[in-house]
């Protein structure tokens, strides 16, 4: 098997190609295999719940020597027809080329009985594992594994840099450590549970959901209810992702003075956020000065 | 690794497998249910005036082992007050052939068209276009096989060929009655615009043969065999052309988008006493905006040009049909719709406007939705 891989790699100039379902994963693998020729199939403007099997879609899984998803059911929605229709024998349940993060994190809040009336709620646990500083190094070793499974030859350069983004991942991580240290003990208001691994890593409380159940959008009877919650009062802000619609965010801003914060929900592909641990700086910095903002009586 | 028995009941989303419901030995089950009340009776329509039930659904789904899938989708129907089971779908389809190759074998929808190889419950109008229901039986599904090869180009494109026993279309001798070519291209005009064009040709062997009746000319009973679900009209070449654009702000399809789609159908050699400017022609064209995560309203207009055979002459028959619809969504699982078809035509007596309230709700596993 891995003496035809080699083979089949051979012709094509070595040249990796690889389908990203999120552009989280794309990032990774943009820091891994640096020449691969990557398709990534959402954005940070996209909810990845709701992607559509689209005919682009399916011709560049065909084309693609390995597909790199969150797993967890995130794209159940769509990734089972995208598989079907392109009928890449390589992009198969259970085969090398496709490859779940979350098969390899320990994801949180696994759920042993689920039904619908709770919402859009996964049994494997929480599956918006990108987010999460302590996951990310056992995805990322994973992930270099099986791409140097996949292409063997570039196997021991894929190593390298993998090692390299540890030691750099480590690093931010410590920094990442110091700030949490300022937060603890703050609480924001979430839509969704999009942010949930990182605001639980930095000890920063979930006061309220804008979701009245996982999934469905915040209806204007939840969001009058929440008015009353007690732990509204303490929160910093309202931490929101760019593709969720801002109204019912900005509704309850206006009734409580609380902030809105706006952040990628994802990698962007440019500026300080085009990287995973560009991201999570930058949502750390964010949640930050909204809450000085908070503690120094609104400056 | 652990592995944890949860019922299959209790799985949320997960279809087919993606790996994490790998260790679950039962197939993923579904229900549809589908209850309406609808005003007045239509012409050329299944569903019957009051209440009633529509394409109920009930569907086992699960791979088999690493290189085949199955599907059973049983449809409860009622018509008269009789009941009737029917295997709309029970095929085996291969996962990942070389060549991007792909077999479906044994009963299932035909890829003729857009709409006909989607499912009933994914439909934004209560009922397919006219055009589809007097010359594809609303969906036409047989048994037979199907091989489907995807192009290594950058683009999508897609040719497939089946080949079907035929009689649920018309019925004949023929071991094979219809076979069908179809081939479609799609990709992306930008990241908020995405596009698919299809082309399909059906051969229907039996339509030549095909039962004309005794030439009388009572038509009392003209609607009566709309109610097999065979099509109506068919005639031995069926053309289709399809094209569907669809557009949502930077392409986040949870929160707004426009479907815009239309078809053409045209069918000749309608029969052995069919002269060549004998054809069965529709179209229609349709526009749905989900303005809202729960939320959407659309509007359809289509028209047919029918050759009814009566004996060894046809009938001309002509319907224009206008529809504009409501829908609310609670989940992803739950839809209630409102709906109002305006009928105008020649040659069918019980061509009438009405309004229709029609809930879908889907229990169990739920399978990923096509384009």
């Amino acid at each position: 098997m891995t003496l035809l891989l080699m083979v089949s790699a051979l012709p094509a100039q070595a040249q990796l190609r690889v389908f990203a379902c999120e552009p989280e994963w794309a990032a990774l693998v943009r820091e891994l295999a640096p020449d691969a020729e990557l398709t990534t199939a959402t954005s940070y403007l996209q909810d990845p719940h709701y992607i559509e099997a689209r005919p682009s879609l399916i011709a560049a899984v065909r084309r693609a020597d390995i597909a790199v998803c969150t797993g967890a059911s995130l794209e159940a929605g769509w990734l089972p027809m995208l598989l079907q229709r392109a009928s890449n024998p390589d992009i198969q349940p259970g085969r090398p080329g496709l490859f779940f993060a979350a098969d390899h994190a320990r994801l949180h809040a696994p759920h042993d009985h689920v039904d619908r009336s709770m919402g859009d709620v996964h049994p494997e646990g929480n599956p918006h594992v990108h987010l999460a500083p302590d996951e990310l190094p056992d995805i990322a070793r994973a992930l270099a594994d099986r791409l140097g499974e996949i292409e063997p030859g570039a196997s021991a350069a894929i190593q390298g840099r993998y090692i390299r983004w540890r030691g750099h991942w480590s690093r931010m991580r410590a920094e990442w450590r110091e700030k949490a240290k300022e937060l603890e003990g703050h609480s924001v208001v979430v839509q969704h549970s999009s942010f949930q691994y990182l605001l639980r890593w930095l000890g920063v409380e979930t006061a309220v959901d804008l979701e009245p159940k996982p999934g469905l959008p915040p209806s204007a009877s939840h969001l009058s209810q929440l008015l009353a919650e007690p732990n509204l009062g303490k929160a910093s802000a309202i931490l929101i992702a760019s593709h969720q619609d801002p109204q019912p965010a900005e509704w309850l801003s206006e009734h409580t003075g609380i902030r809105v914060v706006v952040v990628p929900g994802t990698v962007t592909g440019e500026g300080p956020t085009e990287t995973l641990g560009g991201l999570i700086s930058e949502i750390i910095r964010q949640i930050e000065s909204a809450a000085s903002g908070v503690s120094h009586g609104g400056l | 690794m652990f592995k944890r028995f949860v019922p299959f009941a209790m799985l949320p989303l997960a279809i087919t497998s993606v790996g994490v419901v790998a260790n679950e030995l039962n197939p993923d089950v579904s229900v549809t249910l589908d209850g309406y009340y609808k005003q007045n009776d239509t012409a050329l329509s299944h569903r019957e005036q009051g209440f009633g039930l529509g394409h109920t659904e009930l569907s086992l789904s699960s791979p088999i082992d690493d290189l085949f899938s199955g599907r059973l989708t049983a449809v409860f129907e009622e018509h008269d007050g009789e009941s009737e089971v029917l295997i709309e779908e029970a095929y085996l389809q291969t996962n990942g052939l070389p060549y991007a190759l792909n077999v479906r074998a044994g009963r299932f929808l035909s890829q003729v068209g857009y709409l006909n190889g989607r499912h009933m419950h994914e439909d934004d109008f209560v009922e397919r276009p006219a055009a589809y229901r007097a010359m594809l039986g609303s969906h036409y599904y047989d048994t037979g096989v199907r091989l489907n090869a995807l192009m290594p180009t950058p683009f999508f494109w897609q040719v497939g060929a089946e080949a079907f026993a035929g009689d649920q279309l018309t019925e004949g001798e023929e071991d094979i009655g219809v076979y069908t070519v179809n081939t479609r291209f799609g990709g992306d005009i930008s990241l908020s615009q995405s596009w698919q064009l299809g082309l399909s040709w059906l051969r229907n062997r039996h339509a030549k043969l095909a039962e004309t009746g005794d030439g009388s000319h009572d038509h009392d009973h003209e609607e009566d065999h709309d109610h097999s679900h065979g099509a109506g009209y068919t005639g031995e070449n069926l053309y289709i052309a399809d094209v569907v654009w669809k557009w949502s702000p930077n392409g986040n399809n949870r929160e707004q988008q426009l479907t815009l789609s239309g078809e053409y159908l045209y069918a000749d050699e309608l029969n052995q006493f069919a002269a060549s400017d004998d054809t069965n022609e529709g179209w229609y064209v349709s526009g749905v905006y989900q303005f809202a995560p729960q939320w959407s309203a659309g509007v359809r207009y289509g028209e047919v040009d029918l050759q009814e055979a009566h004996g060894d002459h046809f009938h001309n028959q002509t319907l224009d049909e206008t529809d504009v619809m409501l829908s609310w969504s609670r989940s992803h699982f739950s839809t209630v719709r409102l709906q109002y078809t305006h009928q105008e035509a020649t040659g069918f007596s019980n061509a009438d406007n009405t309004v229709m309230v029609q809930y879908v709700m889907s229990l169990g596993a739920h399978g990923a939705h096509g384009f």
